[in-house]
């Protein structure tokens, strides 16, 4: 893909990302292609991720910013709106989202997903009800998956 | 009587023989009784024998030990048997002093010995804390009485209220420690006969200490209202007094009995009446002065004595800015330093325990709190409020103190100033000298940790807090005045300054803003080294001093939170609004007690607003030691003026509308009454306070122009106005090439307008980049209109991007353009009258080379006049709240240096912040401002020390509008800020203010 004609808009979000991350978050894009971006979110304090660092790949299709960005987790993850695939379900991704959205709050918003999972609508049918049957149980999944997959890798 | 148990009974029998019986125990002999309380207690008290308590016997007389800090069992104490028993008890234990209680008895048919030790048992924490001091009375519970029984007979009997109001909340936390036995009672006890009990009192020392706990954030608690102190009740019930009264108690200001000027004990700065020299020209210069007097007063200082500056400061002080240097060094000083070691401080009283040990506890008599460290008035505020009127150099007079005592918080502790004076100190005559200060009599375990605390903090030098714009004005003025080398300086602003205390202690002086103050404040928690608040400081100034005036706000709050030695503020007006804002200086002086809410609100807030003069009586009191003030009218020994000054006159230009401005006028006005009109007859006017005030926002922008009102883009409300806009546009207008632009069809813009007037560009939410061509949509979001119409979902509606309300195509209103006027103002220019008249005096100026300064409220008037000014080729430099700091301290070089930048266009509210420009010597103001004070400060930016020129101030008033009667308003409000009006007068008051407005 050309990098000439990157929109001004991308060149400027990457900028400022690059110049003042998000804490617990950091985006940079690819050397070959500025569209698409490689992002590490730290898990937040007191959430089961706590401590892990979770890969995601995030790219900014042609009709960005009037489309949303595509992302997925590279990192395996337990969690109910995420699947194996690393497909996230979040609104702001699919019929919610609005060109005032930006990368930023895109990965904002996915940070936030991992502090207050929503197993009334997910994505992997098993780990939402495991999560509604037996949340402390599913809470301690998700915690060693952390540990297997997200830390020191 | 039904056999019904009712609640009543039921809490009445409880209330009488404890919370020992189980409610079925009371319901069952109230069933027994026929529902008669009377004798469903006497069967109660008959049949059960003692409280089911589980006392610890005092098998011997040294196990005893202070009560185990666990608080779900009642708290019980131990009866001792013998006098020995005391000085067995662990060192934590004082005997504070015996005493008679005359206790109750709840039971019949019992008896007690004389010389039988009783158990007192105090009841367990409620849900609703008892401890505050209120809801005493009738009401009070079961909850709150302190019963005593005896090993034999169990429960005996109650102790009044008195004891157990006192009591309760320091047995609870076991702060306090109870001992008694039957001094005297009837063989056999009937119901409510009288107990005389022995008791003896023992306090902990863990009691003590709190004192000295520095508490950075201790300021937020003042808003406590109680006033009640349990400590120095149960002292006074038990008949212990103090051996050192308090010099200053509350029974003092409720009794009026006493003046307050004694407590400091300076060479007393003798106060006259002002003398207002009945020079009615300047009536408009001393509008706020006299405000200020009505309330604190202003001193003729001429019996102060000077002192010299030291030589490290480069320039000459005058006679009076000498005698400050001497205030300020006597107010930091106190008294001569052994003696403030030695003086009581005056809220505090002095007790001697009945402990063999010989202890001395001293108690605050406002706040009720306990120390056995001698409270001595080094504690008290070294300080004080310097408020000379403004040019008299408040600046350079502080400067003067920096240089002469500048010496960092060396020695902390008990004697932070070890630097002694040289000059011997006078003894004044009223020091209340406290001969025999007994030493820390024995040591208490554990008590030495709190003061370390306080340690534990830097020592740092001088920090001076200022506005943002007096920052650079603050460095140069010291760089200028002080003798190079002699003062470090380092200047705490910006977002990469240090936050480490030792950065802050390396220089002499360290200037800082409010603005860092209050966000070192909020952010002090979140990591350990708070920055300012890490520090003790040597001296604290506040300039400006007043911006601290609302007690709530977060920089007043900072602002007390500052640890420091010596405190200084410094205002030309102490009081800007109401007399609270004086409670705030006090609070960060450390003027005790008045930084307690509690005392300020009850003692001097309350009986103020009630109309009540002692309030104000009792603030002079309290002001007249601690602040020195002066005025250009003050005069010296000799009566001559303290401050010569070049002249400065006073003019009004009353303007003249044209005929189309009029009509604009008249219709805008037209308008706003019939809405002011509603308001009164609903009886809502100060409900719709705010409203008004932009009623009369839009009148008083009428007044400077009419494109003022035109920018403001509420179009919708003011439709019928357009027309007449276009003909007053058209009045100079020759329709050549421009068209009058269509005004927005929606309201809503207003918001946007604004942020639009506070110059923020801002970008595109879509694009990220400044806007082109903006649209609003409906909820008033600012897109640029390519943006928005490519994020809609078709060509005619969608949501909005940034809230997702739905937008129509239709709907979309073009943005203002960044010069904030629907017009071009630049095509269309007209000058309105005022215009007109500010032009033709700068004309006349210009040939003598004279400077002006033009100050307007609104920024947008501002905005306006560089057109004309342009045109006119008029050069000048602005000078507004948009600017950096340095770019301020740019303009202001250049406009004072320059000898072709003929004027200076300044927002008034910038302009009141002790911006020197002497350069200039005449000052416009082109719209009156409500505060006077606020006009008149900004006003004597020109008048001022290093003033040589013959000052001329300019007000311009459009004769038969809202300023004009503003100006009568005005002379109203000066009443309502002395004090003259109370509450009620001051809302009717209000209401009538308003109605003379819309005449």
């Amino acid at each position: 893909m050309a990098n000439s004609n990157l929109p001004r808009r991308i060149i400027k979000e990457t900028q400022r990302l690059l110049s003042e991350p998000a804490p617990g978050i950091s985006a940079s894009p690819s050397e070959d292609n500025m569209r698409y971006f490689n992002v590490m979110i730290l898990g937040p304090t007191q959430s089961p991720y706590e401590g892990g660092v979770f890969k995601l790949e995030l790219f900014l299709p042609e009709e960005y910013p009037m489309a949303a960005p595509k992302v997925r987790f590279l990192t395996k993850i337990y969690h109910p709106n995420i699947d194996k695939l690393g497909r996230i379900c979040l609104d702001i991704l699919k019929d919610k989202w609005s060109p005032a959205l930006q990368i930023r709050t895109v990965l904002l918003s996915i940070q936030a997903l991992l502090s207050a999972p929503n197993p009334d609508d997910p994505l992997s049918e098993n780990i939402a009800k495991h999560w509604k049957s037996n949340e402390a149980e599913a809470v301690e999944t998700a915690k060693e998956w952390t540990r297997l997959y997200a830390i020191g890798a | 009587m039904g056999s019904k148990v009712s609640d009543h009974h039921l809490s009445t029998v409880r209330s009488i023989v404890g919370s020992e019986f189980t409610d079925m125990d009371i319901i069952r002999a109230l069933h027994m009784a026929k529902n008669d309380v009377n004798a469903a207690i006497n069967i109660i008290l008959d049949t059960h024998t003692a409280p089911r308590l589980n006392l610890t016997r005092p098998n011997n007389h040294r196990s005893v030990s202070p009560p185990k800090p666990s608080p779900s069992p009642p708290i019980v104490t131990k009866p001792s048997s013998s006098e020995q028993r005391i000085d067995n008890n662990s060192d934590d234990w004082w005997l504070v002093s015996c005493g008679e209680v005359t206790g109750l008895s709840t039971c019949k048919g019992r008896t007690i010995n004389t010389d039988e030790a009783v158990i007192f048992k105090f009841p367990t924490k409620k849900l609703s804390s008892p401890s505050t001091g209120k809801g005493f009375g009738r009401t009070a519970a079961c909850s709150e009485i302190v019963r005593f029984s005896t090993e034999q007979a169990g429960e005996i009997g109650r102790i009044p209220n008195e004891w157990a109001r006192c009591l309760l909340p320091l047995v609870r936390d076991q702060k306090v420690r109870i001992e008694g036995k039957c001094k005297f009672g009837p063989q056999v006890l009937g119901i409510m006969d009288s107990i005389i009990l022995s008791v003896s009192v023992f306090i902990n020392s863990s009691m003590f200490g709190k004192h000295h706990q520095v508490s950075l954030k201790d300021a937020t608690n003042s808003t406590d209202e109680s006033v009640f102190h349990p400590l120095p009740t149960l002292f006074r019930l038990l008949g212990l007094n103090p051996f050192k009264k308090a010099e200053l108690t509350p029974g003092d200001f409720y009794s009026n009995k006493r003046p307050l000027s004694e407590r400091v004990t300076l060479p007393r700065v003798k106060f006259e009446d002002p003398s207002q020299n009945g020079n009615e020209n300047d009536n408009e210069d001393s509008i706020s002065e006299t405000e200020v007097e009505n309330i604190v007063g202003v001193g003729s200082s001429a019996e102060l004595e000077e002192m010299d500056p030291p030589v490290n400061l480069l320039c000459d002080l005058r006679p009076y800015q000498k005698q400050a240097l001497y205030w300020m060094i006597q107010m930091e000083k106190g008294q001569c330093m052994d003696e403030t070691a030695t003086t009581l401080h005056p809220c505090w009283e002095a007790y001697r325990l009945v402990d063999k040990r010989e202890l001395i506890v001293y108690l605050n008599a406002f706040s009720g709190e306990a120390t056995i460290e001698f409270p001595s008035t080094l504690q008290m505020a070294r300080g004080g409020i310097l408020a000379d009127a403004m040019g008299l150099g408040k600046t350079i007079m502080t400067i003067s103190l920096l240089v002469a005592h500048s010496g960092k918080g060396e020695a902390v502790g008990n004697q932070p100033m070890a630097k002694s004076f040289t000059e011997g100190g006078e003894v004044s005559d009223n020091v209340h000298t406290f001969s025999n200060i007994p030493k820390k009599a024995t040591k208490f375990s554990g008590f030495d940790k709190p003061t370390k605390q306080m340690n534990s903090l830097t020592s740092g030098g001088n920090l001076i807090i200022c506005p943002m714009t007096l920052l650079g004005q603050w460095k140069a003025e010291i760089e200028t005045h002080v003798h190079p080398g002699s003062l470090s300086l380092y200047v705490h602003y910006g977002q990469s300054r240090p936050k480490d205390a030792k950065s802050l202690t390396q220089s002499d002086v360290v200037i800082t803003t409010y603005g860092i103050l209050a966000s070192e404040f909020s952010s002090e928690n979140a990591d350990d080294n708070g920055g300012l608040f890490s520090v003790r400081w040597f001296r604290v100034v506040l300039d400006e001093a007043h911006t601290i005036k609302s007690s709530k706000s977060q920089v007043s709050v900072a602002a007390a939170a500052l640890i420091a030695d010596r405190r200084w503020c410094l205002t030309g007006t102490p009081i800007q609004n109401s007399l609270q804002d004086i409670y705030s200086l006090l609070r960060f002086l450390r003027i005790e007690p008045w930084g307690h809410w509690a005392w300020w609100n009850k003692l001097i807030q309350k009986p103020f607003e009630g109309g009540d003069e002692r309030g104000l009586k009792l603030v002079q009191s309290i002001l007249k030691p601690i602040m020195l003030r002066r005025t250009k009218h003050s005069t010296d020994r000799e009566g001559k003026p303290i401050l010569v000054l070049p002249p400065a006159d006073m003019q009004v230009v009353y303007c003249e509308q044209t005929e189309s401005e009029q009509d604009f006028y008249g219709a805008l006005f037209k308008r706003s009454k019939v809405k002011f009109d509603q308001f009164v007859e609903q009886g809502r006017v100060l409900h719709n306070y705010a409203s008004i005030l932009e009623l009369l926002l839009r009148l008083r922008q009428c007044c400077d122009h009419p494109f003022l009102v035109m920018s403001r883009g509420d179009t919708q409300d003011f439709a019928d106005l357009n027309k007449l806009a276009k003909r007053f546009l058209r009045g100079t207008y020759n329709a050549s090439d421009g068209e009058v632009k269509e005004a927005p069809s929606r309201a809503y813009v207003q918001e946007v307008v604004e942020e639009l007037r506070k110059g923020e560009q801002g970008e595109c939410p879509i694009c990220l980049e400044a806007f082109e061509d903006a649209v609003l949509t409906p909820c008033a979001h600012r897109l640029c209109r390519e943006c928005l119409l490519a994020s809609l979902r078709n060509a005619t509606s969608g949501l909005c991007p940034v809230c997702r309300k739905a937008v129509n195509r239709q709907d979309l209103i073009t943005a203002p353009t960044e010069n904030r006027f629907q017009v071009d103002i630049e095509k269309n220019w007209v000058e309105s009258c005022k215009v007109t008249a500010l032009l033709s005096e700068l004309q006349n100026l210009r040939l003598s080379g004279s400077k002006s300064i033009v100050f307007s409220q609104w920024t947008a008037f501002l905005d306006l006049l560089q057109i004309p000014f342009t045109r006119n080729n008029i050069s000048f430099v602005r000078l507004d709240g948009t600017l950096s700091q340095q770019q301020r301290e740019k303009v202001i070089k250049q406009f004072s240096e320059d000898s072709t930048t003929l004027v200076l266009l300044m927002s008034l509210k910038v302009g009141g912040m002790g911006i020197n420009v002497t350069a200039a010597s005449n000052a416009f103001v082109m719209d009156p401002w409500w505060n006077p004070a606020v006009e008149e400060q900004a006003v004597m930016r020109i008048h001022r020390i290093g003033q040589t020129k013959k000052v001329t101030i300019t007000r311009f008033i459009v004769k038969g509008t809202v300023e004009e009667r503003m100006e009568a308003v005005k002379a109203r409000k000066q009443r309502v800020i002395s004090g003259a009006l109370t509450d009620q007068e001051f809302r009717s008051a209000r209401i009538e203010e308003l109605k003379m407005l819309f005449t």
